[in-house]
């Protein structure tokens, strides 16, 4: 076996650890932005695509997987993770694609395909219609359900070719957008409605299966959402009811056995104040906050993924442990409308303490453009009860210090020692509702911000040798500290 | 230059900086912030001008209004995408538009002048 990782970023590093771990030969893909990328050196091998867009260009990928002899290809997520024809033709060219087959992406991983298969097996879907792609259409469906709608693209996810309607008169100009934003993200513009149901929580169900039986792995709220791009999310879900909980399951393993799912999926739903559950989607691959499981079970997931691929037998139903919460530290400025931020990490220190979790793709040096998703990386504690894993979850975000790309730190912190999070109080509607000012700078880092730019900038050159050093060099004469009397360098 | 110890109304604190060509960055515990020479005032995205400067590197996608327009408070001024995804700019006061300075199909960079605006009540004060 020898696993080519289709990816970038945390999840491609993440991948890469395990196979190094189970003596799995790896190779690595990588474009023109990622030639020192960290994933790049965790693999035996790297293959350039080139452009920064190659990571989906299946012809470059699969010449990639021909001349190093690969015989599986791992997607993580995002690019041609969901791509039945990537599957498709990863399976014609005689490779193995770790995930479900072309046929169950296509039942399963199109939300439209999905909404019929969960009807045909009396699942419940939101109230809404699959076939939406004209105005007209998506009028009258919302005319039956009643507004507020959902307008949502087929191949979409991620809220990319998502819009919330709450009038029939702005549905024009949201369908254009919609579309415009399927087109460019999935290539695929036809879009269907739901419901817009509120308040209610994003449960959803980790499977893993293989192709006969499936077996729930366990639930994580993903509620705390902005954009439909989620920011939080905890395992157990601290506002249902074991049956609920057994509900969802239930549900999530009937639909994978129907479709012949095959490898880890997982399996998402709106459950409302009454408990009652809706199916939302699949996401057919392993997903970016999958480590919350993890902790919970003590399970690899990706070592699972490698050995369900490879024929072995699923692991039973495992009774969780304690509690997880992960929080997605992202390039983006929550202060000023959570703009996408680029940049050149100048400092990087992560956390060091027992029961935290980093899952980085950057590290000091790293670029970070606004080619890729945001993701920086993901910090997941977990502690004995919910509050442990919280203080614990803020405790490791307040010892992270990345200084050169402005980062969501400190809207992660806020949101946990919020009431509502403190209370469990969580619902998708939650952080949008609120209002997130920016937090006064302290006294004392405004005064030394003063106090460093009150000397000459330094060249470029110098910059670039400090920033890369970590610096403290003592002859530094840019140095702002220098003759400063009570200041001192803590190198 | 990386962790110092400074000392600020008689009590010493650990902070992270460091100083590019431009500003500086400044980082403590739970956060971090870029600081600019000007008014040692934080860089966002929060129009101060009244030119609206682009907020990242990205395309525009959209103008959706052309110089001499009246403009409203939160009126969508242009799209912008990056990453896929789209970023509406909105005027953040009521006025007129005195310039546009891109175009459909542009691509941008991060602080780049976008849109100048008037304010309508014709002095540079706003809340």
């Amino acid at each position: 076996m020898k696993v080519l990782v289709a990816n970038r970023g945390e999840i491609a590093c993440r991948v890469l650890r395990t196979l190094r771990e189970m003596d799995v030969p790896s190779i690595a893909v990588f474009t023109e932005p990622d030639r020192d990328a960290p994933h790049v050196w965790l693999a035996g091998e790297a293959v350039g695509l080139g452009e920064p867009r190659a990571y989906l260009d299946i012809p470059r990928v699969l010449e990639a997987v021909r001349r190093t002899g690969a015989t599986h290809v791992h997607p993580g997520y995002g690019f041609l993770s969901q791509s039945a024809p990537f599957a498709r033709a990863c399976r014609d060219a005689g490779v193995g694609f770790i995930g479900p087959s072309p046929e169950a992406m296509v039942a399963l991983g199109d939300k439209r395909g999905a909404r019929a298969t969960a009807e045909r097996i009396g699942v419940p879907v939101v109230p809404g219609a699959s076939e939406c792609d004209s105005v007209e259409a998506a009028r009258a469906a919302a005319e039956r359900v009643g507004w507020p709608i959902l307008l949502k693209a087929v191949g979409g996810g991620g809220g990319k070719g998502m819009r919330l309607v709450h009038r029939a008169e702005d549905l024009p100009e949201a369908m254009e957008a919609a579309r415009r934003e399927a087109v460019a993200a999935f290539d695929d513009a036809r879009m269907l409605v739901e419901k817009y149901v509120f308040p209610v929580r994003h449960v959803e169900v980790q499977i893993l299966a293989d192709g006969r039986d499936a077996v729930a792995l366990g639930e994580r709220e993903c509620s705390l959402q902005r954009r439909y791009q989620k920011v939080i999310e905890e395992a157990p879900s601290p506002g249902i009811a074991d049956s609920t909980r057994q509900g969802l399951f239930d549900s999530a393993e009937r639909l994978a056995r129907a479709v012949g799912y095959q490898n880890a999926g997982t399996v998402e739903f709106l459950v409302g104040p009454d408990g009652s559950h809706y199916f939302l989607e699949v996401n057919a691959r392993l997903q970016v906050e999958h480590p919350v499981t993890e902790l919970l079970t003590g399970m690899d997931l990706v070592r699972l993924q490698v050995e369900v691929a490879r024929g072995a037998p699923l692991p039973a139903r495992i009774a969780p442990r304690g509690h997880a919460i992960e929080a997605r530290l992202n390039a983006e400025d929550p202060y000023a409308g959570f703009l996408p931020q680029a940049g050149k990490v100048l400092m990087l220190e992560w956390p060091q303490r027992p029961w935290v979790r980093i899952d980085s793709g950057i590290r000091a040096g790293s670029e970070v453009s606004t080619h890729y998703d945001p993701l920086l990386a993901k910090l997941i504690a977990w502690g004995p009860d919910r509050d442990a894993a919280r203080r614990r979850l803020l405790e490791a975000l307040r010892e992270t210090t990345l200084l050169g790309v402005t980062t969501n730190q400190g809207f992660l912190s806020q949101i946990l020692e919020s009431g509502f999070f403190v209370a469990g109080e969580t619902f998708t509607t939650t952080l949008e509702k609120h209002q997130w000012p920016d937090p006064p700078v302290p006294a004392e880092v405004s005064a030394a911000a003063k106090r460093a730019l009150s000397v000459r900038a330094p060249s470029v050159a110098a910059e670039a040798a400090g920033a890369m050093e970590g610096a403290g060099s003592g002859g530094d004469r840019f140095s702002p500290w220098a003759g400063m009397g009570r200041f001192r360098m803590d190198a | 230059m990386s962790w110092i110890v400074f000392e600020h109304d008689g009590k010493p604190h650990r902070l992270a900086v460091v100083r590019t060509s431009v500003g500086v960055w400044v980082g403590w515990p739970g956060r971090a912030k870029f600081f600019v020479p000007e008014r040692a005032a934080a860089v966002g995205a929060r129009p101060l001008h009244d030119e609206l400067r682009a907020p990242m590197t990205g395309r525009v996608l959209k103008v959706k209004v052309a110089a001499g327009a009246c403009v409203r408070a939160n009126q969508v001024l242009l799209i912008l995408e990056a990453m896929k995804m789209e970023y509406q700019m909105q005027a953040p006061f009521d006025g007129t538009v005195a310039g546009v300075f891109c175009k459909e199909g542009d691509l941008v960079d991060l602080g780049q002048p976008l849109v100048k605006l008037a304010p309508a009540d014709g002095g540079g004060s706003r809340t």
